[in-house]
């Protein structure tokens, strides 16, 4: 018997083909006969096309085609509320936002081309931010938003300036008498900036329109997305596009909705020839849907003993110009709140609102990264003010197994996070305090914080055929960003399967024309949701071969064993036949050898009346996490430095450990980055961070290697019982890494990221 | 205007206008697209090439400048029979490479690197890739990926 590939750190498959510069990402995609596309993007956050004139730009060298709003449908598209055409037609209402395109024979000259486009612009002054978006009397960015229509079967709540209002407020009466009862009332005001997913590779797309479809090729996270956004936006039925992934140069959020493509389909259709669309790195930092910016309030009721009575947060939400998918993600706030620590009487306000500035979206851990930091620095505070150890505070307050979230989700295995904190215990004990410093007159400080978080329950499927050579074809529209849930974790489980090794495992690159639907990266969904579906597929595969085999084998199928590309009988290594073998006699007599398998987590049920405007009511597949920080600040330069940093995770099950290390050491990393450096600043509605060196981002220097305790307590659902993986481990870092902060310097950390400025101005205060 | 390289070994001749960059004459008229463009301005290190020996940012330097010069990039890593260098099988082995947009940048880098200093320590490492930006690993397994062809070095 060889040893099971499932819990075994083998290499992913696609490695040869990245380190040799082999892989074709979407970057590298071309085709035949194909033009270049450039837009023209609005130069203002809020402004009127006074004029656009194209005549001078449709005479330039090689351009085939000046598009506008005249050129592309009449209707409007979104995510979750269609508010959006594909070119601005008078009103501007982002920097970035797309005016116009041109198509060309060469890059340079669409360039050119787009550069020669006269336009003028009456600027308006923008709605900048949240909170003037809010003022009353705020000019509203949509002032026709009454007629939009929401994507979905039903709409949710908003008006004006809001896109989305989320309220539960279950019990006013006991809220009230909590408060009005407390020993200690503890109050706290954070904000968080906005960050940019900064993958490596630029948006792209390449497009084709041959016999009234559309081909896009592109490198996506959720291609499924791409094939019903760019069908809604071109006004034609979904199965007119066809999608095909490509490797993806990193997405982390910022490829989940669709954003070129649609762009390129409509010129392929217009000039009759396919068409390629790349961004340079200032459009994708401009119009890239990034972390929202937030302020968040929360406000709690304490009793002297160190019980939380009753607890409030309200959370502004940036929303941008237009909608993403941010209406889903105003419910975050609700989950984030109760289920960590219990909240005693509970009133959470989401409101979601729109400004002039570029569209927000997901990003890795979406609001959790800034909910959690605002909640751990609040549990700070009320410490502070009841004189308790920061740790004992959480620990009295932790929810524990069978208590229910805000929204009425029973967590069955919420004891986890007991345990977590108790295994971070026996890794770094907290009455040790920070490590010495080696550096003279360095601040230390440790903080810890606290996670639980989901598994995205979308749908996925995964079809297995194995083919005469005894290989296995995987097809699916699950696409791996880089994560390694494709090429290690699915692979892994249906190699495991069938015996055979991953590198016999054959992957069909995503397309929408051949894989069942798939709901994309996101969530830390791939391997759990995807990974199950895959392993239907192949015990299917696997019950036909043995049938087959144990009749050439004459043995009975109960004693047959799939290992190293044969079918053995067991303890008679003798009578073995090659899986080849199998599926050739197979395929030539009664047919080829497929399974297939289709897989969406049940919602656990939840109280449909906790909340008005809940979109997202669940958190399936929770798992529970503790993370520990240790920091370094430097008194004169205000420079924090991560010296120690410690992650207890929950995981189901580790398919690949070094797949999971690779996803919370980077995790990590990002969070890093959010805590201390990252953040798009506006001016007016204007990014002031356009390219990468002022945009700062975490490099090999500023990380320290992150210590990592695994526990596995295996879903009965999911695969070998993995659950989610790559998703949490960016969340709580801010969280940690402020509290640590925050310790060090005997000051309160408010705002991120924690920048050397505003730590010395704390210091000062 | 004509521009001779040698690339990865032979020598090309190419017909490039006065401002294309070698990221350009590498990607669009050589189609080795293993060398990527993730800025254009010299930021991230997805396009380093070794010029000469040198690591630099081929998005960043006007290709005619480097006429005469021999040009090595993450195509020629891999002998011609297909075996892959120590450094690439260490990447995939310790996990060093997730999306692996910023790798080949990150290989050519370190490949100079272990050419000048075979014995890297861990600090000598992260400081020759501060120009390489990595959004996915966190690092942490590409500097074990270099020390492990270190050692592999040392022991021989």
């Amino acid at each position: 018997m060889t040893t099971s590939l499932v819990g075994a750190s083998v290499p992913r498959t696609d490695g040869e083909a990245k380190v040799t510069g082999r892989a074709v990402y979407g970057v590298d995609y071309s085709e035949v006969g194909m033009l270049h596309a450039r837009l023209l993007r609005s130069s203002v956050a809020a402004g009127r096309i006074a004029k656009l004139d194209t005549t001078h730009a449709i005479g330039m060298p090689g351009v085939h085609g000046v598009f506008t709003s005249a050129d592309a449908p009449t209707c409007r598209a979104g995510w979750v509320i269609k508010e959006q055409h594909l070119f601005a037609h008078d009103v501007l209402r982002y920097e970035g936002e797309p005016i116009a395109g041109v198509v060309a024979d060469t890059r340079e000259q669409a360039t050119a081309a787009c550069a020669a486009l006269e336009i003028e612009i009456e600027p308006i002054a923008p709605v900048a931010d949240i909170t003037s978006a809010l003022d009353e009397g705020a000019r509203l960015v949509h002032p026709e938003w009454e007629a939009y229509e929401p994507a979905g079967p039903a709409d949710h709540p908003r008006r004006d300036n809001i896109a989305c209002e989320v309220i539960s407020d279950p019990d006013p009466d006991a809220l009230l008498q909590a408060f009005a009862e407390a020993h200690t009332v503890v109050e706290d005001t954070y904000v968080a900036p906005r960050q940019y997913q900064a993958y490596l590779e630029p948006k792209s797309a390449v497009a084709s329109f041959r016999e009234g479809r559309y081909t896009v090729h592109t490198a996506h996270q959720f291609p499924f997305n791409v094939r019903d956004r760019v069908a809604q936006c071109l006004d034609v039925r979904p199965s007119s596009v066809r999608v095909l992934g490509h490797h993806i140069g990193g997405g982390f959020g910022g490829k989940l909705d669709t954003a070129l493509e649609p762009y390129a389909a409509l010129f392929a259709k217009l000039t009759g020839r396919p068409v390629k669309l790349v961004n340079d790195r200032e459009e994708d930092i401009l119009t890239c849907p990034s972390r929202e910016n937030a302020i968040v309030r929360i406000r709690t009721a304490l009793a002297q003993d160190g019980t939380v009575l009753a607890r409030e947060l309200e959370c502004l939400m940036d929303h941008g110009a237009y909608s993403g998918e941010m209406p889903w993600l105003a419910s975050v706030p609700m989950h984030v709140l109760g289920q960590v620590y219990r909240t005693g009487a509970a009133r959470v306000t989401t409101t979601l609102v729109y400004t002039n500035t570029a569209p927000t979206g997901a990003f890795r851990g979406v609001g959790g990264t800034y909910l959690y930091f605002a909640l751990e620095q609040h549990m700070d505070s009320c410490a502070r003010a009841l004189e308790m150890d920061r740790r004992a505070f959480r620990l009295h307050n932790l929810i524990a197994g069978g208590d229910q979230s805000l929204t009425g989700q029973t967590l069955d295995d919420a004891g986890l996070l007991r345990e977590a904190f108790e295994r971070m215990e026996e890794a770094a004990p907290w009455a040790e305090g920070p490590a010495e410093s080696e550096t003279n007159g360095a601040l230390r400080g440790r903080g810890i914080a606290a996670l639980t978080w989901m598994t995205n329950p979308m749908p996925g499927s995964a079809t297995l055929k194995l083919n005469e050579d005894g290989t296995l074809g995987l097809i699916t529209a699950a696409t791996d960003n880089g994560t390694g849930a494709v090429t290690m974790g699915i692979t892994q489980i249906a190699a495991d399967a069938l015996g055979l090794q991953p590198d016999d495992v054959v992957l069909l690159m995503p397309d929408t024309d051949a894989a069942g639907y798939d709901a994309g990266s996101q969530g830390s969904r791939t391997t759990h949701i995807v990974g199950r579906a895959t392993a239907t597929a192949a015990n299917e595969v696997r019950d036909k071969v043995l049938e087959l085999a144990a009749r050439l084998l004459e043995a009975d199928i109960a004693d047959l064993e799939l290992t190293e590309g044969h079918v053995v009988v067991t303890g008679a290594s003798d009578r073995r036949i090659p899986l080849a073998q199998v599926a050739a006699t197979a395929t030539f007599s009664s047919g080829p050898i497929i399974g297939s398998g289709s897989y969406a987590t049940q919602a656990p049920s939840f109280n449909p009346g906790c909340a008005t405007g809940l979109l997202f009511p669940v958190f399936p597949t929770p798992t529970y996490h503790v993370h520990l920080a240790e920091v370094e600040v430097d008194p004169v330069t205000g420079r924090v430095t991560v010296t120690r940093y410690v992650v207890v995770q929950e995981v189901g099950r580790a398919i690949n450990p070094a797949g999971v290390r690779g996803q919370i050491q980077g995790g990590v990393a990002q969070g890093l980055g959010y805590a201390l450096y990252e953040s798009l600043e506006s001016d007016d509605g204007r990014y002031r961070e356009r390219t990468l060196e002022t945009y700062r981002l975490p490099l090999a220097c500023d990380i320290p290697e992150v210590e990592i305790v695994l526990m596995e307590h295996p879903d009965a659902e999911g695969p070998h019982g993995a659950k989610g993986v790559a998703e949490p481990p960016i969340i709580p870092v801010a969280a940690a890494v402020a509290t640590a902060v925050a310790d060090a310097i005997g000051r309160p950390i408010t705002r991120l990221p924690i920048r050397p400025d505003d730590v010395l101005a704390a210091l000062a205060e | 205007m004509r521009l001779t390289l040698t690339v990865n070994g032979a020598e090309a001749l190419i017909e490039v206008a006065p401002h294309s960059t070698l990221l350009n004459v590498l990607r669009d008229e050589l189609v080795l697209t293993g060398t990527k463009e993730g800025c254009d301005e010299g930021e991230c290190g997805a396009c380093t090439v070794l010029v000469d020996g040198e690591a630099v940012d081929a998005c960043l330097l006007v290709a005619l400048s480097v006429d005469g010069a021999e040009i090595e990039t993450v195509e020629g890593l891999t002998s011609e029979e297909g075996t892959l260098s120590a450094l690439q099988e260490a990447f995939i082995t310790a996990g060093g490479v997730q999306c692996g947009f910023c790798t080949p940048g990150l290989l050519m880098t370190l490949t100079a690197l272990l050419r000048e200093n075979p014995s890297p320590s861990n600090d000598e490492i992260r400081e020759a890739i501060s120009g390489n930006i990595c959004r996915c690993t966190g690092y942490a397994q590409i500097i074990e990926a270099v020390g492990s062809v270190a050692r592999q070095e040392n022991g021989r």
